[in-house]
């Protein structure tokens, strides 16, 4: 694990070294914390505990890595040609708007699931998918506003204004 | 295989990505998971204190500040973690997948940060909701893998260190603002409809700003009127202090409704007993001090009650001792309590009758319970049985 392969930094001398050093001490920390950490689980966890935290961490891995991003380069995609004919700073605001009701919506998703299996009625009182709705309501109406902004000054002007700029 | 997983990472290329957003990125992540480490060591301290465990009492809402900023910074980190992960994900799609030894470690170490760092944000979110639907205890978990998680983040900056020092600036000359149509940094046109690297990183930050603004009001009284989706919500509950855990969760109703109920407070062969009419008659002190959760919830409110120095001075202990405390619960994880001494003398730290003008509700501990400045929540001892002075 530890840090190999020789770079440019490393070629300018004085420099290098110092990265060269301060790579291998935080290597070299980190992996110590690594194994502190690794070898402090057994002493909490019995070994049903640790095969089950493994599971867990396999499943979060595969549910990531298989379908979380496959499903967003696949919206992404989408929203690549409905966007091609917008503008490139609207296209973002829809994009950005849509990024952020996903992330929203899966966290609140998860608390309407944990509400639905709560024991304790102390906890957990609100109205979460009324205020899941009204979200949404304010950043569509956010987004289409800005959105339509931007297509409606004229035509290539904030670009070229921007690009003047030092 | 190669051309199979070429064609993948084909695929999935988008002129978004770049090494100079994934070093963005890498630094807000880097910097959210430093301070939940941080945050969360203090709160580990004050829970299972080693021996040189500083315990600050001033000012008051220390925990309170520190676990809120935790389990803030953790939900931050959520949409941080997919943005970055986002960025490299072509990497996962290499082939071969293992070139050397030294390569197939760097990849397991990657491996490893990878399904730690998921599982521990979402475990540490679920967690917030009390729900516990896995097969391990939390708190130990959560503990242990910190130190993987946060030693893998040094180890990774070691791997990737020239990289990051190469893109820590954007590279002057190619510089370029948000929608403009030139060559960006990543040498990628930018195609119809495509966003750039400035526009992705903003939505980033809208949205990591989203789920803050909407959960952070639980911790932060100001973002109150915001919170549209933290688990609590300031001002409610009997006395308009939310409760975790209810007097029949924890079946102490009759108990602590019992008409002979007494306090005792014991120091080596002194035993006082004191019952309810007795403790009010002693002089009476008002704080205004916040109830702070491990779970990252706060509310701040008024308590008054008997200060706990002075019922260690009633059984003529050492104002310095430290004291142990039970409660009439008859199980869990927190019926006794450790107080040490920093607690004890500071004037602030009552065995409290009354919550904001009324008498404690059965649910916040009635007949006493312990309210000190700076400590976690699940150490606010309710129900006060016994206070032993050691
Ligand atoms: C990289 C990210 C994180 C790190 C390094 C981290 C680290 C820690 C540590 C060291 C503790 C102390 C555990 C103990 O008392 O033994 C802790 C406690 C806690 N953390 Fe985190 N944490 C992270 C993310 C999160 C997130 C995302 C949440 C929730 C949104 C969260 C919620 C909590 C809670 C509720 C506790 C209190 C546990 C208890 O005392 O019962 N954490 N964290």
């Amino acid at each position: 694990m530890k840090p190999e392969m020789p770079t440019k930094a490393e070629k300018t001398a004085g420099a290098g070294n110092a990265v060269k050093i301060l790579r291998i001490v935080l290597g070299a920390a980190g992996a110590a914390l690594i194994g502190y950490g690794l070898l402090g689980l057994p002493t909490q966890l019995g070994p049903p505990q640790l095969l089950g935290l493994l599971v867990w961490m396999a499943v979060a891995v595969l549910l990531h890595d298989g379908v979380i991003v496959p499903v967003s380069t696949v919206a992404g995609g989408g929203l690549t040609r409905l966007g091609s004919g917008l503008r490139p700073a609207s296209a973002a605001v829809l994009r950005g708007a849509l990024m952020t009701g996903v992330v929203v919506t899966v966290i609140a998703g998860i608390l309407l699931k944990a509400q639905s299996v709560a024991r304790n009625t102390s906890a957990l009182e609100g109205d979460y998918a009324a205020h899941l709705l009204w979200f949404w309501v304010v950043l569509a109406g956010l987004a289409a506003v800005l959105a339509y902004g931007i297509e409606r000054t004229g035509p290539g002007r904030g670009e070229r204004e921007q690009k003047t700029r030092p | 295989m190669e051309k199979l997983t070429n064609a993948l990472a084909a695929r999935f290329a988008s002129p978004t990505r770049s090494t100079r957003l994934t070093v963005v990125l890498g630094r807000w992540l880097g910097l959210s998971f430093t301070i939940c480490f941080l945050t969360g060591l203090f709160s580990h301290g004050l829970q299972e204190p080693p021996s040189w465990m500083f315990f600050p009492t001033s000012p008051v809402w220390i925990y309170q500040l520190t676990q809120g900023i935790h389990v803030t910074t953790g939900i931050a980190a959520i949409p941080l973690l997919l943005a970055k992960l986002w960025s490299v994900y072509p990497e996962l799609l290499k082939w071969p997948p293992v070139k050397s030894v030294a390569h197939g470690l760097e990849r397991a170490s990657i491996a490893l940060f990878i399904a730690s760092s998921l599982l521990q944000l979402t475990t540490g979110l679920i967690n917030t909701y009390k729900w516990y639907p896995w097969p391990f205890p939390f708190r130990q978990t959560h503990y242990w893998l910190a130190w993987v998680i946060w030693g893998s983040l040094l180890l990774h900056i070691a791997v990737k260190l020239p990289l990051i020092i190469e893109h820590w600036r954007t590279r002057s000359g190619t510089a370029a603002g948000a929608s403009a149509p030139v060559t960006d940094d990543g040498g990628a046109p930018q195609e119809p409809g495509r966003w750039s690297r400035r526009a992705f990183l903003a939505a980033v930050g809208v949205t990591t700003g989203a789920v803050v603004l909407t959960t952070a009001g639980q911790s932060f009284s100001w973002l109150d009127p915001f919170n549209l989706f933290a688990p609590r919500k300031m001002g409610t509950g009997p006395q308009a202090v939310p409760v975790n855990r209810t007097a029949a969760d924890a079946k102490v109703a009759d108990l602590a409704g019992a008409k002979d109920w007494t306090l005792t407070v014991s120091y080596q062969d002194t035993n006082r007993s004191l019952s309810l009419a007795e403790l009010l008659a002693l002089p009476q002190y008002e704080h205004e001090l916040p109830i702070a959760c491990v779970e990252g919830w706060s509310q701040t409110a008024i308590w008054r009650g008997v200060r706990i120095r002075d019922l260690v001075a009633f059984v003529g202990a050492p104002p310095s001792s430290s004291l142990r405390v039970t409660s009439l619960e008859p199980e869990g994880a927190y019926r006794t309590m450790d107080m040490p001494a920093t607690y004890a003398q500071d004037e602030r730290t009552l065995v409290a009758l009354e919550l904001n003008g009324q008498t404690l509700d059965l649910d916040h501990g009635y007949p006493a319970r312990i309210i000190a400045p700076g400590r976690p929540g699940v150490l606010q001892t309710k129900w006060l049985n016994t206070v032993e002075v050691l």
